[in-house]
């Protein structure tokens, strides 16, 4: 056979491989495992954006122990961290190095918005300086209102995010 | 962190930027020459919100809970410094039972903040998590005191002109005096995990060494000065609140080194819980507030108070309307930030987060 | 602290007065903390001199600009104030200069008293005043954020919340 054809047949059967290989692991048993060891290591980067990571060291402080729900602040590195917390209100200047931030972390990455400044622009929402929706720069999968939030309610939060990493898709 | 080629060829730029363990929302500059600090570009910002510029459009008790954000875990002492130069511009005298509640809750909140420094600017910033994990434990049930008698955890308003908003709760001071008694021994493990600690001690003494001269030239404030011999506290120098009653102590060291600066801060929790427990026997009986208008009348006027990280002056001008036409927040970070690129100059890499932590830099209340 | 003799403002502000005669304009006392004197912008550094090396105030506590546009011009106002010397602990002297509200420029006074450094690149930013013979004048806080006019000057509005 000529080199093209050997090329076509071999795509195909990788083709049909890796369909097969997406069936089994997408659902049953191990599309539960999958999830399980997604949602009990979540690792939030070490970025704090403003007012409201007091709350965030609240949160993580031993009152709460999100440890136990796998909730690490890890001083390793960025591409090993899946949870962007958005804490507070969002400048221009901040804006851009949080997009950064946001496309160096591996998929799956998840972000939650805290505190009214995230949600919607908050108390400071006609400053010449912010920004006012951070759903445009990146999406978001959870909103915390509060000024600042109570770091009961955070942690409710990464719970429900829990609830949606359990629910979603393997190969989103 | 991007890196780029040094103007020597011996030399390489680091940004060591918003995202990073040890830096906060704050961007620093670096020029190395192998481990070696060369020099250093702060770069802030980064939570500027044009606070002063606000200042302008809102009435002036709205504007309480703005002028507070910036440095959220010292709220009462952003508020109050905020409220004495309206008061001074009004003439409205608060009645002294209101003055010892404001200072009981200015010095808890000094020591709230105290404990977040060491939890985080002294603890993380040196990879001391225990400390992390005590701090913010004691911490919690400070907070939980302050919600008993102001109604919120973090940001109280808890000071519009005219005095306190609300009077002690019934069990307050009992609750109070049992969490002050329980403090004091753990100041004393504090000492044994943290201060004397060989590992602390030795990463901290003799680095960031700021001579007596040189910081009254730089003009620093706060813990920062008084670590360099300077005997200078706003509570002692133009008291206000209740301070002029009340008896306590200065502590000021003479090495001007890092750790100098951290003992200042883990004395001045002692004589914090001096001063409530003294302020808590003395209060009087009485009114708590005057009732004052809600006019600016014209004129200007500067207000002091001695805040967690320094002195912290507010200038504002009034103009016989209800919105103050110019805001100036003069603050301990903003003011401290001078010594960073001085101090951060033939250092060690790694000495790089004891002596920005020992400065107590908070970004948000240097950027307004 | 005792009681600060109620003459220590005056002997200081007749000592300026005798020392700049044309140069202070005015000057107010108010309370017993505070002096407020007006001074001619181009005295800047002779003023600063004599406060630091004879009378001991030794740094300054802050900048502070306020826009006027209803009489062209841009106040500046220093505050200086004394950590050496015991018995001018708790006082502030503002020294305050009217500058041309169209090209406000003013000589820096990081020779005289090295704490204005960042105070004077944060005046420039945020009212466009600028310091002549400052080592580093560009901005601070809003470096890549804002390209529009200096945010402070009254002619920035909001578009909600209160034109003023």
């Amino acid at each position: 056979m000529s080199q093209e054809t050997l090329q076509d047949f071999a795509g195909v059967w990788i083709g049909k491989i890796s369909e097969v290989v997406k069936s089994i692991t997408g659902s049953g048993p191990i599309k539960y495992m999958i999830n399980w060891s997604r949602m009990y290591a979540l690792w939030p980067v070490h970025i704090t954006t403003a007012c409201c990571s007091a709350e965030f060291g609240a949160m993580m402080g031993p009152r709460l122990d999100p440890e136990r729900f796998g909730l690490q602040a890890v001083a390793g590195g960025l591409r090993q961290c899946d949870l962007l917390i958005v804490e507070g209100t969002v400048t221009k200047k901040m804006a851009k190095r949080l997009k950064i931030v946001y496309e160096q972390m591996a998929k799956p990455r998840y972000v939650v918005a805290m505190g009214d400044c995230a949600c919607s622009g908050g108390l400071f929402h006609d400053s010449y300086s912010i920004v006012n929706d951070v759903h445009k720069i990146f999406p978001v999968d959870v909103y915390v209102p509060g000024c600042p939030p109570r770091p009961e309610a955070l942690l409710s939060a990464i719970i429900k995010l829990r609830e949606k990493i359990r629910r979603q898709e393997v190969f989103a | 962190m991007t890196i780029a080629a040094g103007k020597e060829p011996s030399t390489l730029d680091v940004s060591v930027g918003p995202q990073h363990p040890g830096s906060g929302h704050f961007r620093l500059l670096i020029r190395v020459d192998g481990d070696q600090i060369v020099s250093v570009d702060p770069d802030i910002g980064y939570v500027h919100r044009g606070c002063e510029k606000i200042a302008e459009y809102r009435t002036a008790v709205s504007n309480i809970p703005h002028l507070e954000r910036p440095c959220i875990i010292d709220a009462i002492h952003l508020n109050w410094g905020y409220v004495l130069p309206i008061e001074k511009l009004q003439g409205v005298v608060v009645p002294p039972r209101g003055r010892y509640i404001a200072t009981i809750a200015a010095e808890m909140n000094r020591i709230m903040s105290h404990l977040y420094w060491l939890a985080i600017n002294a603890g993380v910033f040196s990879g001391h998590t225990t400390i992390f994990m005590y701090g913010f434990g004691d911490r919690d049930l400070f907070i939980e005191l302050a919600e008993m008698l102001t109604g919120a955890r973090l940001t109280y308003s808890f000071l519009p002109p005219g005095g306190p908003r609300r009077d002690l709760p019934s069990e307050f001071q009992q609750r109070l005096t049992k969490l002050l008694n329980y403090f004091e021994r753990r100041l004393v493990e504090y000492d044994r995990i943290f201060f004397s600690n060989p590992l602390v001690t030795a990463r901290t003494k003799g680095i960031g060494v700021l001579k007596k001269d040189e910081a009254i030239k730089l003009g620093v404030t706060g813990p920062v000065l008084r670590a360099s011999g300077v005997k200078y506290d706003v509570r002692k120098v133009q008291p206000y609140g209740a301070y002029a009653d009340l008896e306590f102590d200065i502590p000021t060291y003479e090495e001007g080194d890092s750790y100098a600066r951290f003992m200042v801060r883990f004395e001045e929790m002692k004589q914090s819980v001096r001063i409530i427990r003294q302020a808590l026997e003395k209060i009087p009986k009485g009114p708590i507030a005057r009732k004052a208008p809600l006019v600016i009348p014209e004129g200007e006027a500067i207000g002091r108070v001695e805040s967690s990280r320094g002195e912290l002056a507010y200038f504002v001008m009034g103009d016989n309307s209800d919105k103050p036409s110019r805001v100036k927040v003069m603050n301990g970070s903003f003011r401290n930030l001078i010594a960073m690129p001085y101090l951060l100059r033939n250092v060690h890499i790694a000495d790089m987060p004891i002596i920005y932590g020992g400065l107590d830099y908070w970004p948000l209340e240097a950027d307004r | 602290m005792t009681a600060p003799n109620p003459s220590r403002e005056e002997a200081l502000v007749s000592k300026l007065k005798e020392h700049f005669p044309e140069a202070i304009k005015t000057s107010k006392i108010e309370g017993t903390h505070e002096i407020t004197l007006s001074f001619e912008k181009g005295k800047l550094l002779d003023i600063a001199r004599y406060l630091r090396d004879e009378l001991g105030f030794d740094h300054l506590k802050g900048i502070i600009g306020i826009d006027e546009p209803t009489h062209k011009i841009i106040k500046v106002l220093y505050v200086a104030a004394s950590f050496s010397k015991p018995e001018l602990l708790d006082l502030l002297v503002i020294l305050e200069t009217p500058l041309d509200r169209a090209n406000p420029a003013i000589a820096s006074a990081v020779s005289v008293w090295p704490s204005a450094h960042f105070h004077e690149r944060e005046t420039f930013e945020m009212f466009g005043v600028k310091f002549e013979g400052h080592p580093d004048l560009r901005k601070l806080l809003t470096l890549d954020n804002w390209e529009g006019p200096p945010p402070m000057l009254k002619d920035l509005k909001f578009p909600e919340m209160g034109q003023r």
